[in-house]
């Protein structure tokens, strides 16, 4: 016991003391609010300022209107051009424009007609739909006017019916927030198995092909070696989360007494988020999700890492089926958060290689209201007792793969050698 | 007094018998050398002894009582032929985590390792790491931190690999230093001529069994040819009435192959009557080297996969 402790005290020490880890640890928000920030700025940027000759032979859609809508929204041009129309429409693109779109002979009793932004090149759903809008404006404006609907009228008739879920059991749940929440917190359980978990796999193959292992196993068993590597870097991959959930209640609060308006914003949907969600128990499971999920992958990471030599691509492919598991839980967790209590949700939640990432999506929902306590119970024995099999079958496969040299062996043989006495 | 004693000591992998009934002694004190040649089974036997293995069949008995890998492995001191330490981490703490993983204090740890340092001339070290030593100061380091915690027996595969011949008899010295204040050693390797040097005792394994096990001596004894070599003028040329015969010859000193049934004393009475002017006569024992290869050259060395 008192070895295992040393084993884990270096694995830890070595690597919190890391310059990477520091780096990482401080660098992994800014990458991520800078992620957030790059998106919205290469949205803006990518937008289209599109060019189009509007050619009406309908008669309703005067200059002046078009120019209007241009004037609310200028991520396309609409002009209208009313000579030379046969002209424009064979070369558009000396006369400056990108396209154009022919409006027949519509009356407005018709009420709808399919219109096309012809042009040489090819153009998504983002092109046509502020083309789309602005067009429909003008047109609805017409239609009113020419059915005589006053303002009041037409408010009158765009007011409708709308239809929102909501869990009687557990009447504050915010399902945007939950859903948020749930895919904050499958992500990053995802991100700690693949990081660290490959993590755990370098480390065992350090050792091996620093012929180091021969000399360690001669003093702890081979087991105490894996058990103390993995738990060593489990705790660092919890202290970068403490160091990260610290840094957030730190900006919460410094934003709180800053009183900013943006500030203001950010902390009143926290507020709103502690008041909708129970933070203590989402926080306490992902805890356990994180930490027994990481175990249940990290010892098979390990049991790789001990199988193959120093080959970087061995290890990849032995390693494929694992990290498919851990991606294929990514799936069921989109499939889960669309439907939280559905039969993909129940069962990918208890089935311990998908449950760290699936439960941590359901949670947000509320317990009891979406999870049963018998279901959080029975998911979180089953992922214990999924890691402590994994860990034994981990240990069995170590044992033999770390002595060995030269040969790759098959996941086949590996499963042979954890089955065999001795 | 027995420091170990390994009785029919068996393990069987699935495509071989690596160890077949293996029955050894070593006495405390004593310099062991076990020799054998490649896959002969000795890393599996040496794998046992120091806990990493569990035999499939036999018994270890280790310092009086039945070996316990748990508890004895903190009196061993293992360096394997594939050995290697933490390429990132600084020496000193490196031999400190060794040492720790072999059950000693912190305190005393650190004094013994400075100990050793200073006998070395490693003192100026703690601080590096290991990817900046060359292989001759990265071997000297991993004999410290096998031997630190003043094990009772000391395994060492192999451990002159790489060393220089300055370096070689620094830890040379060590080994014997160690075996006169009561360390048992057992020395593992190729390297005939050092085993000749270094031990008192060997055993030869091939195939898992062993095929010889003895003092040097007895051994050297045991393997001897009765061939002498002789200097002296005016010998005569052989006829048959002679104790011996000729093995080879050059100018005035020749291999001579005594009789069956006659001794030296014989020869030289023969000669003495023949009026020969001795200059020299010596006896020549084979080399373990010579020994090693006549016993292990009828089998192949590689090993054959076989059914257990």
């Amino acid at each position: 016991m008192n070895k295992i402790w040393i084993i884990i005290k270096r694995e830890y020490l070595t690597r919190v003391r890391k310059k990477t880890f520091i780096i990482s640890t401080l660098l992994f928000p800014l990458l991520y609010l800078g992620l957030i920030f790059g998106m919205g700025v290469i949205a803006n940027k990518s937008r289209q300022d599109l060019k189009v000759a509007i050619i009406d032979h309908s008669g309703y859609f005067t200059a002046e209107k078009l120019n209007f809508e241009n004037s609310i929204d200028d991520n396309s041009t609409l002009i209208l051009v009313k000579n030379a129309t046969d002209s424009i429409m064979n070369h558009y693109k000396e006369a400056g424009y990108d396209g154009y779109i022919e409006i027949p002979a519509l009356h407005w009793q018709n009420g709808s007609d399919s219109l096309y932004f012809k042009s040489e090149k090819s153009y998504g759903g983002n092109a046509t739909v502020a083309m789309q809008a602005k067009l429909n404006r003008i047109w609805t404006s017409i239609k009113n006017d020419s059915l005589q609907l006053d303002a009041q009228k037409q408010a009158i008739l765009t007011k409708g019916l709308s239809v929102t879920a909501r869990n009687i059991k557990d009447e504050n749940i915010n399902s945007g927030t939950a859903e948020g929440i749930a895919y904050v917190a499958g992500f990053l359980i995802y991100l700690i198995l693949l990081i660290y978990g490959s993590q755990v796999m370098m480390g065992v193959m350090e050792e091996k092909t620093n012929r180091i292992a021969e000399v360690i196993v001669s003093s702890v068993k081979p087991f105490q070696m894996m058990l103390g590597k993995i738990v060593g870097i489990g705790m660092v991959a919890l202290t970068q989360f403490l160091l990260w959930i610290a840094f957030v209640f730190i900006i919460y609060n410094v934003s709180k007494a800053s009183g900013s308006d943006i500030a203001s914003g950010m902390v009143g949907s926290i507020q709103n988020m502690f008041s909708s969600v129970n933070v203590p128990l989402v926080l306490f499971c992902f805890g356990f999700y994180f930490l027994a999920g990481f175990f249940f992958y990290a010892s098979l990471y390990g049991a790789i890492g001990s199988a193959v030599d120093e080959d970087m691509r061995e290890a990849q492919s032995l390693s494929f089926p694992i990290t498919m598991l851990v991606i294929i839980s990514i799936a069921l967790m989109t499939a889960t958060v669309s439907n939280p209590t559905g039969p993909i949700a129940f069962w990918a939640s208890m089935i311990p290689f998908s449950s760290p990432i699936v439960m941590m999506a359901r949670i947000p929902y509320g317990v009891p209201g979406t999870v049963p306590w018998w279901q959080l119970g029975l998911s979180m024995s089953l992922l214990v007792l999924g890691f402590i099999f994994t860990v034994w079958f981990a240990g069995k496969i170590y044992r033999t793969g770390i002595l060995m040299y030269g040969k790759k062996p098959s996941w086949k043989e590996m499963i042979k050698w954890a089955f065999r006495k001795n | 007094m027995t420091l170990l004693e390994l009785q029919n000591l068996k393990k069987y992998f699935a495509t071989q018998k690596a160890v077949d009934d293996i029955s050894l002694q070593v006495d405390q004190g004593q310099i062991f050398g076990l020799l054998g040649p490649n896959g002969a089974g000795k890393t599996t036997l040496i794998r046992m002894i120091t806990g990493i293995f569990y035999p499939d069949e036999g018994s270890i008995r280790f310092d009086g009582k039945t070996f316990d890998p748990i508890k004895d492995v903190e009196k061993i001191g293992y360096m394997p032929e594939e050995r290697g330490l933490y390429k990132k981490m600084k020496i000193g703490d490196q031999a400190m985590y060794l040492a720790q993983l072999k059950g000693l204090k912190k305190a005393d740890a650190l004094a013994r390792i400075k100990e050793w340092f200073i006998k070395f001339e490693m003192e100026g070290w703690w601080n590096k790491k290991v990817q900046d030593l060359s292989k001759g100061m990265g071997q000297k380091l991993q004999f410290v931190t096998t031997v630190l915690h003043n094990p009772k027996l000391i395994i060492l595969d192999e451990p002159f690999s790489g060393l220089d011949p300055v370096n070689t008899n620094l830890i040379k010295d060590e080994i014997f230093n160690l075996a006169k204040k009561g360390a048992t050693i057992i020395f593992s390797t190729h390297r005939m001529e050092q085993v000749e040097e270094i031990c008192d005792h060997i055993a030869l394994v091939n195939k898992g069994q062993v095929l010889l096990d003895g003092t040097v001596d007895k051994v050297k004894q045991d393997f001897k040819e009765n061939l002498f070599k002789v200097g002296a003028k005016g010998m005569q040329s052989e006829n048959g009435t002679a104790p011996y015969e000729v093995i080879s010859e050059k100018e005035d000193t020749k291999i001579i192959k005594i009789k069956e049934g006659q001794t030296a004393n014989h020869v030289l009475e023969y000669l003495i009557q023949q009026g020969a002017a001795i200059q020299s006569f010596n006896e020549i024992l084979p080399s373990l080297n010579e020994i090693f290869i006549r016993l292990v050259e009828d089998t192949p060395t590689a090993r054959q996969f076989q059914h257990v």
